[in-house]
């Protein structure tokens, strides 16, 4: 186990290295935010029959989604594994004495985490200042605040785990794009990265329940912002659970059986 | 020109080597993108409008602009990616030779598969013209055709702009995504629908607005200032600035060497 703490925290301190990147991506998030903020006030000032969404709600949302982007985005590509993969170095890798998974695991990890803990702070302080509409509102119940920290922990291990599965794909195509890139795109668009699920027609929303992907991005952060009820948010926290068990076991019983076709190229 | 086709021919050749892998990513991005396209049409079931624009309205908007992205970064690649040319050095080779560094450096890299954004931006062109009630005449014609050259033209001249940042930091940060993907997000929808700040954003300093806005209105009857249908044009005097910044930057490169 200490090994692998050890890849986490090297890899965390790693990331901490490039803080150039870190204001770009700071100055990224920001804009972004203002312009899906600016593309939905267009649409709340034009039609209010049905919403989904209180104003606030939706706004202090799409604050925080950029503000844990690096989080709770499911696009991450770790270059360093794909190119393992893809030169046939994975050969070092299968070499050590730790397993692969967790190994992999922990280096995923400690890159995301470094990058969002340099650049959600700054996020959140600009979403603060700004007026409204733009205006992030932070307010929220100690018992709220509690579950949501309990839900994002989870969220961000199951995040991990679906980035590693994504990362098993391409042991079997050797290629991280074409069908890597769909389950990429798919994760995407069902965690709410794309526009908020409620946003969704309600018969596209039962089926993006059945995956695990809302249980990233659109779980935690609706939590936050008190858009789900606190009790439908514990029995969230349990499902997060069950989600990590089962991503857990076939994400492992998918990387042995990977790793026992692997072909090594090339010497 | 002659010189650029030949390029143009010579990564066309190697792609056909590899015919399925091309076919593969060209579905798999044909399904991605109609994901998107998905989204907002999700968008207009729970809205009826945004500021009077109806879905196909609005499609229409979006498919221009992701007709400009499919085209230049089909074949500008070289342009987007030169930030690689800089940082490897081979951007010294380019200038050893007798010819056109802009040519040259487009000509370094073609990416065929995202013509599946052209194709798909035709799609939605075709499904948009039958959903709205577009009163055609020459006029609209010379607009509408117009509108995909500047769509074109104005992505370019970003990829120039970017390009040109390139030789201050050497390696491209991800600042030019914010004004590349952001500003690309953004003007997607007809740019009217925007608070004024962004309106003028959109008109003055990056002209999105002459691309698939103010021809828009004219195209859809709202407007009836036949100079409209030229407004798109104005996006080719926006390459010059960023072309002289090129060469400035040129003039001022130090290799990094390797």
């Amino acid at each position: 186990m200490k090994s692998y703490i050890s890849y986490f925290i090297l890899k965390y301190k790693i990331g901490l290295q490039y803080r150039a990147s870190a204001i770009a991506g700071i100055a990224t998030q920001i804009f972004f935010g203002l312009v899906y903020i600016s593309i939905y006030l267009a649409f709340y000032e034009s039609d209010i029959s049905n919403l989904p969404m209180e104003l606030p709600k939706l706004v202090s949302y799409l604050w925080l989604n950029q503000a844990f982007l690096a989080i709770v985005n499911t696009w991450y590509k770790n270059s360093e594994l794909v190119e393992l993969i893809k030169t046939g170095n994975l050969a070092y890798e299968l070499a050590r004495p730790q397993d692969v998974f967790m190994m992999w695991a922990a280096k995923i990890y400690g890159e995301k985490l470094s990058s969002a803990s340099l650049r959600f702070i700054p996020v959140i302080l600009f979403g603060i200042i700004m007026p409204y509409p733009y205006h992030l509102d932070l307010k929220i119940s100690l018992i709220r605040f509690l579950v949501f920290i309990l839900s994002f922990v989870l969220a961000s291990i199951i995040v991990t785990l679906c980035i590693l599965l994504f990362h098993i794909i391409v042991i079997y195509t050797l290629d991280d794009k074409g069908v890597a890139n769909m389950f990429v795109l798919i994760s995407d668009i069902l965690s709410g990265g794309v526009i908020p699920l409620p946003f969704f027609p309600k018969y596209i929303i039962n089926i993006i329940n059945i995956f695990p992907f809302r249980y990233i991005a659109d779980f935690p952060l609706r939590l936050y912002v008190g858009d789900i009820h606190l009790i439908d948010g514990l029995y969230g926290v349990l499902i997060q659970l069950i989600w990590i068990i089962i991503l857990y076991i076939s994400g492992k019983l998918l990387m042995k059986h990977a790793l026992s076709k692997v072909v090594i190229q090339g010497g | 020109m002659s010189l650029y086709f030949n390029y143009l021919k010579i990564h066309l050749k190697s792609l056909l080597e590899y015919k399925t892998s091309f076919i593969l990513s060209f579905l798999s991005q044909i399904m991605g993108l109609a994901l998107y396209y998905f989204t907002l049409i999700c968008l207009f079931q729970r809205f009826s409008n945004v500021k009077g624009f109806t879905l196909y309205e609005v499609l229409l908007a979006y498919s221009v602009i992701e007709f400009g992205i499919g085209v230049s970064e089909a074949f500008f690649a070289g342009m987007d990616k030169f930030d690689r040319l800089i940082l490897r050095g081979d951007f010294d080779k380019i200038l050893l030779r007798p010819r056109n560094i802009i040519l040259q450096v487009l000509g370094e890299e073609f990416n065929f598969v995202k013509t599946s954004r052209v194709v798909e931006a035709f799609v939605i062109f075709i499904i948009s013209f039958i959903n709205l009630d577009i009163n055609w005449n020459i006029f609209r014609v010379i607009t509408f055709i117009s509108m995909l050259i500047s769509s074109v033209t104005i992505l370019l001249s970003l990829f120039i702009f970017a390009a040109s940042y390139c030789f201050i930091t050497i390696k491209g940060l991800e600042v030019r995504n914010v004004f590349t993907y952001g500003c690309r997000k953004m003007a997607a929808y007809p740019i009217g629908i925007f608070k004024k700040g962004f309106v003028i954003f959109f008109t003055y300093i990056i002209p999105f607005g002459f691309v698939n806005y103010y021809p828009l209105l004219f195209l859809l009857g709202r407007n009836d200032f036949k100079i409209l249908s030229i407004s798109p044009l104005i996006t080719l005097l926006y390459l010059v600035p960023s072309i002289l910044l090129f060469y400035r930057g040129v003039r001022k490169y130090a290799s990094v060497g390797s």
